[in-house]
């Protein structure tokens, strides 16, 4: 069964995955020094840029694979961009959340409305809305195309997040690994960076698969069962 | 019974010097300073507990979906979607 080669895909990506998790713990909490100007505080920037990263990849996917779905027609290009829109969903959950325990002790507040901030949380309501469009209409064959429309056209959104730092008067903090001249940090800062960025894309793609299996087993279930596909099962469950 | 009046004054004036002492340094805001100081400890633990609550709680919400679609499968009722 097709089923079980994903799950033991899931398992083979999450064990590097878990492992660099430990890793990245032990970098974080023992071997990394203290960042100068900000404190112990900036070891928040460990999770908060990898959980951005796996976003923006994720939301990419949903883009690459819903314009490939209005195309092909693929469902399983769907089941694909659905997976992803997810986990992206919860990672951008992840950025927001960190973001402002972060913004708290190094701006003396939990949320501005600055361009970086207000561009992320744009974001995460393009694909929350995503996910509720599928079941928002009577077809759900017209839910999914809807819903692969906001998914491409939600990708806009990243390079302005990206850029807004550059573009307005912004407070976020410039970047200082992906900077034309180089990295500026401290290089066991950019290990461990790079440690959280390797860790985070691992564990996305295992959980990923393991999404992507419940949604291609609901669909099969449903068109044996009845003959048409059942709507999604994004936003059920627990 | 003198003396003991006697250093019963010097220890009351030796406890109200040394508070207005320490007062006067800003003993008072200890506390305050303390939990200032280690307010970004808590930050970032709160960050790291959030980050694997999330990623834990994705799991196990696809775990109960699996879950609940396999179950259905030995029996014999149609899919619910949700």
């Amino acid at each position: 069964m097709q089923l079980t080669g994903l799950r033991r895909t899931g398992v083979l990506l999450a064990i590097p995955g878990i492992a660099l998790v430990l890793l990245l713990h032990w970098q974080v909490f023992f071997w990394v020094p203290t960042e100068v100007t900000m404190g112990v505080i900036q070891r928040i920037y460990y999770v908060h840029v990898p959980s951005a990263w796996v976003a923006f990849m994720a939301f990419g996917i949903v883009a690459a694979c819903s314009a490939a779905y209005l195309w092909l027609g693929d469902e399983r290009l769907d089941m694909a961009a659905v997976s992803a829109a997810e986990g992206g969903v919860l990672f951008t959950t992840i950025v927001l959340l960190t973001g402002p325990l972060w913004a708290r002790t190094a701006w003396g507040t939990w949320w501005t409305w600055e361009p970086r901030l207000t561009s992320t949380l744009l974001l995460w309501f393009i694909y929350v809305g995503y996910l509720l469009l599928r079941g928002a209409t009577d077809s759900p064959q017209r839910g999914k195309r809807f819903a692969a429309v906001l998914g491409i056209l939600g990708i806009l959104d990243i390079p302005l997040i990206h850029l807004s730092v550059t573009w307005f008067r912004s407070l976020h903090p410039q970047a200082v690994v992906m900077r034309p001249e180089g990295p500026q940090a401290d290089p066991s800062m950019v290990i461990t960076l790079l440690t959280g960025l390797a860790a985070f894309t691992l564990l996305f793609f295992a959980i990923m698969t393991y999404r992507y299996a419940l949604e291609r087993l609901t669909v099969e279930r449903s068109t044996a069962f009845a003959g048409t596909p059942a709507p999604s099962v994004a936003g059920g469950g627990a | 019974m003198r003396k003991k009046g006697l250093s019963f004054s010097l220890a009351i004036a030796f406890v109200l010097v040394a508070t207005s002492l320490l007062m006067a340094q800003g003993a008072g805001d200890i506390s305050q300073l303390a939990r200032q100081n280690l307010r970004p400890y808590w930050h970032v633990f709160i960050a790291y507990i959030l980050v694997w609550l999330i990623l834990f709680g994705w799991v196990v919400s696809i775990a109960r979906r699996l879950g609940r679609i396999e179950r259905g499968l030995q029996g014999s009722g149609p899919p619910s979607g949700r």
